[in-house]
């Protein structure tokens, strides 16, 4: 199966020092694999940088228009049956294609997730290692597995994390790819495999394919803490307004989003959570607009894709 | 304030990292009542930290314990003070802990808030921020009410126009 690999960077050129030639040898090593810079219309001269030390690299330049975007955009343009999208700041390893490829080529797989791993090779908090749903005091929390015993076979899993994931690119195109209702970032990868698997498909965490990556360095290197904070809390509640179909589970989870509102007056947090509601509540017809679609193309229910991801209650 | 009555009562979220805190606070408030014995209220996640801090005495609500019969035995210990330690820099948020060491009835409060020294307040010093705290998590929750009552009324009309509730079966 062939692949392209695409970087998405946005001012991200000292990132693009160390991956770009990570992607290089990983695609080198399994075979004839294309890799491709997608720029999100960076002012540090990436391009440049790009085009003049790798000139095997493919660049495509974009005006700036945000991660999910970028990435939709690029996807369009790879002619490959697999694409692996990374972010500029994830290490991948030398024999880090060959295992995804293999999984992708199983039958229903659409989208494959590597092993994260921090740069000193340990597992502590990281994100994005064999994903499940978890409910926390009403909500939907991710769990990111760390527990290295359980991280060592091929699983099943709620969605792949953005920063390193493989699929097979006409899926992403029937799927439509990262929702830009999720914009500027932030949950659009937990709802591209929740929506695959509405559709049937399988969504796979693969421990032999490794990518060193820290969690969250890209978007927090351009953005106030508490502005990222803002918008993954706006981002999950839209997630449930868009995904949960099933209306006691919305219920229950819009009654447990009422007494968030308040936890950083009863808990403490520097987030106001009523203004991530309300920031949520501006994109009120743009989710039904996504919920609409979700109806029509949904062949599970949302139990099904949870015990299927391998959620626990 | 005599060490010979009832424990200190410590009330933390005793979020991971929160361990020097809480140690601290337990070292300061020990330099001003030598002798002073220790118990905390906290959760099953919570009690570990604080066992681990030495407190022997942890008062923990779950399954068996409701909050309300929890309360009841920390009032039963009738605790000389109760200690708030707060996560982040300042006094906002943790409504929780405040109301707490409001009805456990200990005669006196100590507020520490990382990197300030606390000084003990009367009870009733702390009726009015926790009264300000009230009113603003009321209107978050009168807030959140409107907006997911509006989400919920919209999106099950647009769930019905379009055909129905449920998933389409394969």
């Amino acid at each position: 199966m062939q692949a392209t690999l695409i970087i998405v960077s946005y001012n991200g050129r000292e990132l693009l020092a160390k991956s770009l030639p990570a992607a290089l040898a990983a695609a080198r090593r399994a075979g004839d694999h294309l890799v491709v810079l997608a720029d999100d219309g960076s002012t540090d001269y990436s391009i440049h940088f790009a085009a003049t030390t790798y000139p095997q690299v493919r660049v495509l330049a974009f005006p700036h228009r945000g991660f999910g975007a970028t990435c939709n955009a690029a996807v369009a343009h790879a002619e490959t049956e697999a694409v692996v999208l990374l972010n500029s700041d994830a290490l991948v390893s030398p024999d880090f294609l060959p295992p995804l490829l293999e999984d992708l080529s199983r039958p229903n797989v659409f989208l494959v997730g590597p092993k994260f791993l921090n740069a000193d090779g340990s597992l502590t908090d990281t994100l994005g290692n064999r994903t499940s749903c978890r409910w926390h005091r009403g909500l939907l929390s991710i769990h990111h597995e760390t527990d290295p015993d359980l991280l060592r076979e091929t699983a099943p899993q709620l969605y792949a994390n953005g920063a390193a994931m493989a699929f097979r690119r006409d899926k992403w195109l029937s799927l439509g790819g990262f929702d830009p209702l999720y914009r500027p970032f932030y949950w659009e990868d937990v709802d591209l495999g929740y929506r695959a698997w509405g559709r049937g498909w399988r969504v796979l965490y693969e421990p032999a394919s490794e990518v060193v990556h820290e969690q969250g360095s890209t978007v927090k290197r351009g953005h106030r803490a508490a502005y990222v904070e803002l918008m993954s809390a706006k981002n999950a509640v839209l997630f449930t307004w868009k995904n949960f179909l099933d209306r006691g589970l919305l219920c229950r989870t819009l009654a447990a989003q009422v007494r968030w509102a308040a936890d950083d007056v009863m808990i403490g947090g520097p987030l106001p959570r009523a203004c991530a509601l309300l920031a949520a509540f501006r994109q009120l017809g743009e989710a039904t607009r996504a919920r609409a679609g979700e109806l029509r193309e949904r062949t599970r229910s949302d139990q099904e894709i949870m015990a299927a991801s391998g959620a626990e209650r | 304030m005599s060490a010979g009555s009832g424990p200190m009562l410590l009330l933390s979220f005793a979020r991971r990292g929160e361990e020097e805190a809480i140690r601290a606070a337990m070292d300061a408030v020990g330099a001003q009542c030598p002798g002073a014995r220790w118990a905390a209220i906290g959760t099953p996640a919570s009690a570990p930290v604080f066992r681990s801090l030495g407190l022997g005495e942890v008062l923990v609500s779950g399954d068996r314990v409701s909050p309300r019969q929890l309360l009841r035995m920390a009032r039963a210990q009738r605790p000389q003070a109760a200690v708030i330690i707060y996560s982040g820099p300042g006094t906002s948020g943790h409504l929780k802990l405040e109301l707490v060491a409001l009805a456990v009835a200990a005669p006196k409060v100590y507020r520490f808030v990382p990197g300030e020294e606390a000084r003990p307040l009367g009870r009733f010093c702390l009726l009015g921020p926790v009264a300000a705290k009230l009113v603003q998590a009321g209107a978050r929750v009168a807030v959140g009410a409107l907006v997911c009552m509006a989400a919920l009324c919209w999106l099950s009309l647009k769930d019905m126009a379009k055909g129905g509730r449920h998933a389409r079966r394969p």
